[in-house]
């Protein structure tokens, strides 16, 4: 029971933010911009650092702030460049973005005490710490943010499947700039939470898995729920019987899960068409 | 003076790095596979730690220096095979998935592999840092010469088989494109891309290998088209930017690698500027 009680919070957690995650995970991979969370991540972790540079407490308001400052002065950029120049891919610019804000944080590093400490702590992160206020603030943010999409619902997805628009250049860059203003949000809050690897493979490997099978958009969504939650609770109760990490250990699972099934329709396909 | 001859082997790996690296680069951004050398090096270096945590006698019993570099060589040269085998075999029309979705979840699970392999955790937070880092204003002759050889092999074997390997990445999504062997081409190509990524980032570390990489190859994509010119204008920037970078790093004692992206986002930003005027004016 008392076992339970304490894994209670990073399961609750781990079914929010693979909903969230699944979610946006879908746009993602339809939109062919893989690295775009580990790119805002790294640029909401060098925000972060330049606030504490300039002289926020840890885990102030005005620091969560800076952090989210930085993110959204990106991702704006990215928006924009997207219809400027298709020359260079934009995963390019993604690979870019990610390079430059680690650089920079590497040097800001050698001026913060414990510094480099900060980097490694964004890598891995730490999914049992969270507690019940963690879960509440989650809650609210990410029921907040799916409202907006909702109610944008045929927007996003529009320009996600890159379906026939009618709307003009600017109004489409408009809802772009909302649909990754409100992504970074979601980002900002979930990776000090899991850390990197684990946001990663939450938005990505269940959208993957399901994505094989199946073209429909609801069906996808439903799939990525489902794959994500049950892969993470399993993954948590796992790491707490056999004694190793849980995030890497739900990034392992749900992974190679995706990896076995491509594979698996790959060979499939090829027996029957020879 | 002094400075001049301790800046030489440094000098060297850069301009060794920035060569072969601005030919993958094309071949990568043309495949819209940015992060697979990321990939590669963390596949290869758990490939390494096994070899560590599977025969540690070899480390903690001292003396057998060579034969413990060895094996974590063998093992990281198997686990870079592996790989390139997955990513030739997960290029395929039969799925709708892009092939840079499941170069970004080996990523993650070769790392976190890594993680658990190591675990009870002492020590991964300093090896994360090192391998993103590196230590390029610190490398001996031995690391350079051997980053050269193997950097000349296969740039030598590219250079032999340069149609081969320029028309499958010309027509990556082709899927009229028919070729004999083409998985096979797939896989050296990957392949020898690993070699050159494992001995890479062992002298300049994740960073720097993968901003050289992306970098110049996307900023002369904006003025070039060719591969010769691409390849010929990206080693002429690295050679231009080298110098003053390593200066910098050297004398505000700055760690080498930041220093170096810094200057090339610099150059790829006014690249982008002195574009976007151009187009204006014509």
């Amino acid at each position: 029971m008392n076992t339970l009680l304490f894994l209670g919070p990073p399961i609750v957690i781990s079914v929010l933010l693979s909903i969230i995650l699944g979610y946006f995970g879908n746009h993602i991979l339809s939109r062919g911009i893989i690295f775009i969370d580990i790119a805002v991540a790294q640029v909401a972790a060098l925000g972060t650092m330049i606030g504490l540079l300039v002289g926020f407490g840890e885990e102030s308001l005005g620091l969560e702030m800076t952090s989210y400052f930085f993110t959204i002065v990106v991702i704006g950029i990215f928006a924009l460049t997207k219809f400027a120049d298709q020359k260079v891919p934009q995963e390019a610019y993604i690979g870019i973005i990610y390079c430059l804000g680690l650089g920079l944080a590497l040097l800001l590093a050698e001026r913060i005490s414990g510094g480099s400490n900060f980097i490694s702590k964004t890598i891995t992160g730490n999914i049992l710490w969270t507690t019940w206020k963690d879960v509440w603030i989650s809650l609210l943010l990410f029921s907040l943010i799916g409202a907006i999409h909702v109610f944008f619902q045929k927007r996003f997805q529009s320009i996600s499947l890159n379906k026939s628009e009618n709307s003009s250049i600017n109004r489409t860059r408009l809802y772009d700039m909302l649909f990754y203003m409100t992504f970074g949000i979601v980002i900002v809050k979930a990776v000090p939470i899991g850390g990197i690897f684990l946001i990663f493979i939450l938005l990505i490997a269940p959208a993957v898995s399901v994505t094989l099978f199946t073209n429909n958009w609801r069906k996808r969504l439903i799939g990525s729920w489902i794959i994500g939650s049950t892969g993470s609770v399993t993954g948590i109760l796992l790491s707490y019987s056999l004694n190793i990490s849980n995030g890497p250990a739900i990034v392992c699972l749900l992974g190679s899960l995706a990896v076995i099934l491509t594979l698996w329709v790959i060979l499939r396909k090829r027996t029957v068409s020879v | 003076m002094e400075i001049i001859s301790f800046m030489i082997a440094p000098l060297a790996a850069t301009l060794i790095l920035g060569g072969i690296l601005v030919y993958f680069g094309i071949h990568v951004i043309k495949r819209e596979i940015v992060f697979i050398d990321i990939a590669l090096a963390q596949i290869a270096a758990l490939g390494g730690t096994l070899a560590i945590v599977l025969w540690p006698e070899t480390i903690n019993g001292g003396g057998h220096e060579e034969g413990h570099h060895l094996i974590e060589y063998l093992f990281s040269l198997l686990f870079t095979t592996l790989a390139a085998g997955l990513f030739s075999l997960l290029k395929s029309k039969k799925i709708r998935i892009p092939l840079e979705a499941l170069i970004g979840i080996s990523y993650a699970v070769a790392t976190t592999a890594m993680v658990i392999i190591l675990d009870k955790g002492a020590g991964s937070d300093v090896h994360i840092h090192d391998m993103l880092t590196g230590a390029i204003l610190w490398v001996g002759w031995d690391k350079v010469l051997r980053l050269a050889g193997m950097v000349l092999i296969v740039a030598l074997f590219h250079w032999v088989f340069r149609k081969n390997m320029m028309n499958l990445t010309d027509n990556y999504d082709n899927s009229s494109y028919k070729s004999k062997r083409k998985n096979w081409w797939d896989f050296l190509f990957y392949f020898t891309f690993g070699l050159v990524i494992v001995e890479a980032v062992q002298v300049g570390g994740i960073l720097t290998v993968f901003a050289f990489l992306i970098i110049p190859a996307s900023t002369t994509l904006l003025f070039f088209s060719t591969w010769r010119a691409r390849i010929l204008a990206g080693l002429l920037l690295t050679v231009i930017l080298t110098i003053p970078a390593l200066w910098v790093s050297w004398t505000w004692d700055l760690p080498a690698s930041p220093v170096l992206i810094l200057f090339l986002g610099i150059i790829l930003i006014i690249s982008g500027l002195v574009y976007q005027i151009k187009k204006k004016v014509t």
